[in-house]
């Protein structure tokens, strides 16, 4: 009975002193949460406000309503929205692909310049890309994509170097056993259907992580797209297009508000993205494969 | 169904590490080969050769007369049974299974036929429409074999496809390969490291040793005719008691002096010693516990030992004993043979006088470590 007891008092302190650790954990993941959302909250509580256009010294609209919005697709958004997703889409497309390829041949093959090109990609990536961007530029202008035809320069641009981006995969890869390969092949599968069939479906969290990186880098790209698209309305994409409305104190004044609007609804399919697609980041699908 | 035919094959890494030399084997069509050895011995490496998994650094296989150097495995029809079974952990048992055929586009209801045959015979169909990782690891094993069953393959490779499992089950399945092999009719290759199994699965056993064969024969032949010390100490358990001795011709006859006992040789052994000329010579001389006997008592032909260790095994008892120089001998008795004094008197430090007998000694050269017999 009293070792009953005391295995019983032990489980209760195991208990409690779970729940305690656990209640500070989420109080300190509340405050950074916090912390975190204010400009976003902020933002968007500005892009419901419509009693001024321009800044305030308050947060919550005195005034709510979609005016902003409503307004904001009557001027060039849609053009640069419309111009932003295609760029974002094409490279996400294109460079997972690439990514993945990469990845594979990396991780799988074994051919004499395997290691130095690796190396060889480590030294270049160390460059910041923002050192080859008057080149790139000149080069651009060379093949007339730049300004109102920046789209597919852009595009050129963003995809060119995917293929360094291999690491995160090549080392998922590298953890899914070879044997998956060797049994595949064995099973009468090409080097591509092993891909297409074994190893991809084991990677969902990777493919995914790729295309949301391929979708998310050119999506937020501010710098670089405004310098291929030399501010010409049709070649911007939504980032600069929004930042071209904060360019003077008039401008501003005017249209502060529907600059916040337009933020919320670039921020929007990426947040969906997210949310919907998170949930492939916790799933371990390798369980099985092997002895274990 | 087909013959493989391995000429003058090495592989060589890149770090000039070679791991099988001039490998030489003639495997006939619907033969069960067995390549053991102690790990490290290029076994796994040939097999990988053959399913085209590694590449061959110099000389050829053939399969079906054919010379698969540069076939893909896929182009190899060849069907594989990995030891860690390699099953695709995203797709059911029936996908695993049918993933060849759907390869091949085989008609779906032909796959459900073929699968589902597949299943009965290694007894899984309940399990067709699970994960593998909601299996245990003998269902897995059937699974992985199941998928080389359907494929019709020329030749059935299987890389350690029981080390993986615990031994009641290691021994279930061999008997079930042992009934697969009849069913399926078709060329095996089979390796492992563990001699039982190459014992009681191969009609040929080829031992391997660094990367050389060290001898090919029946499980009959490698047993009662070793050709050198390595094979006559890795094949049969517990091992094959090897210690220094001196062979000494008398006349016609030989006689071997070992532990201060004098024991003669006769019967084939003797026959065989004149015939390949054997003089007097110091020699390796190799026993086989089973072939020790226990003598009643001292005398010419007997060893002194000292008990040490005495293993019940409950038919037979084995026995861990030392001579007077100090070597470690086993000698293995069925329990039947002992009389009720004989099992009294199994205490450690008891002393027991062995012998041999004698047909059944083994004389290998020390040097070369060739069996001298058959040599």
């Amino acid at each position: 009975m009293s070792t009953n007891n005391t295995s019983m008092k032990k489980h209760m302190g195991l208990k409690a002193s779970t729940r305690l650790s656990n209640t500070a954990i989420y109080i300190i993941l509340v405050i950074i949460s916090v912390i975190w959302l204010i400009p976003f909250v902020c933002i968007v509580l500005q892009s419901f406000r419509v009693e001024s256009t321009w800044k305030v010294g308050y947060v919550i609209p005195q005034q709510w309503g979609l005016d902003n919005y409503v307004k904001l697709f009557q001027t060039n958004f849609p053009r640069w929205y419309a111009n932003t997703f295609i760029i974002a889409l094409v490279v996400a497309a294109v460079q997972t692909v690439i990514v993945l390829c990469m990845s594979y041949t990396l991780s799988r093959f074994r051919f004499k310049l395997r290691k130095p090109l690796m190396q060889f990609m480590l030294v270049l990536g160390m460059f910041p890309g923002i050192l080859g961007m008057i080149i790139l530029y000149r080069v651009l202008a060379d093949l007339n994509l730049v300004g109102a035809n920046s789209l597919p320069g852009l595009i050129l641009v963003y995809v060119a170097s995917s293929g360094m981006g291999y690491y995160v995969s090549k080392g998922f890869f590298d953890t899914l056993p070879k044997s998956l390969d060797e049994a595949a092949r064995v099973d009468g599968a090409t080097r591509a259907q092993v891909l297409t069939k074994i190893i991809l479906p084991l990677s969902k969290p990777i493919v995914i992580y790729t295309i949301l990186t391929g979708f998310m880098g050119p999506w937020g790209d501010f710098v670089f797209a405004r310098y291929v698209s030399q501010l010409k309305p049709l070649g911007m994409n939504a980032a600069v297009g929004l930042q071209s409305w904060l360019a003077t104190d008039t401008m501003t004044h005017d249209y502060y508000t529907m600059f916040c609007a337009g933020g919320v609804v670039v921020a929007l399919p990426v947040a969906l993205l997210f949310m919907c697609l998170q949930r492939y980041y916790v799933e371990g699908v390798t369980g099985g494969a092997v002895k274990g | 169904m087909a013959s493989v035919k391995l000429t003058n094959v090495e592989k060589v890494y890149d770090n000039k590490v070679v791991a099988v030399h001039d490998f030489n084997l003639d495997i006939k069509d619907k033969e069960f080969i067995v390549f053991v050895g102690p790990s490290g011995c290029g076994k796994s490496t040939t097999l990988r050769m053959i399913a085209g998994l590694e590449e061959i650094s110099s000389g050829t296989v053939e399969i079906d007369g054919e010379v698969v150097n540069d076939l893909q495995p896929k182009d190899r029809d060849i069907a594989m049974v990995f030891q860690n079974y390699a099953l695709y952990p995203h797709m059911t048992v029936y996908d695993n299974i049918a993933f060849s055929l759907r390869l091949k586009k085989v008609p779906e209801d032909q796959i459900y036929e073929k699968v589902t045959w597949a299943a009965e015979i290694l007894g899984i169909t309940d399990y067709l429409l699970r994960k593998p990782r909601a299996l245990s690891g003998g269902q897995r094993q059937r699974v992985a074999i199941g998928r080389a069953m359907v494929r019709n393959s020329k030749v059935f490779l299987m890389d350690e496809p029981l080390s993986n499992l615990d031994a009641k089950l290691r021994n279930q399945m061999r008997a079930e390969i042992i009934l697969l092999r009849q069913r399926l009719d078709t060329t095996f290759i089979y390796v492992t490291h563990d001699q039982t199994e190459a014992m009681t699965l191969g009609d040929r056993i080829v031992i391997m040793k660094d990367g050389y064969i060290m001898q090919v024969g029946s499980p009959t032949e490698v047993f009662e005719r070793p050709a050198n010390l390595f094979v006559a100490e890795f094949i049969g358990a517990p091992k094959m008691n090897t210690f220094k001795a001196e062979l000494v011709k008398e006349g016609a006859g030989y006689f071997v002096k070992a532990f201060g006992a004098k024991l003669p040789v006769n019967g084939p052994n003797g026959e065989l010693l004149a015939k390949n000329g054997v003089g007097s010579r110091e020699v390796t001389l190799g026993a086989r516990p089973e072939h020790i006997v226990l003598a009643d008592a001292k005398a010419e032909n007997t060893i002194e030992t000292k008990l040490i260790v005495s293993e019940m095994m409950g038919s037979e008892v084995h026995l861990h004993v030392r001579t007077t120089d100090g070597t470690d001998l086993i000698v293995r008795v069925p329990t039947i043979q002992l009389s009720p004094a004989q099992r009294a008197n199994l205490q450690s430090g008891a002393t027991l006088y062995i012998t041999f007998e004698d047909k059944v000694m083994y004389f290998f050269d020390p040097e070369s470590q060739e069996n001298l017999l058959f040599h």
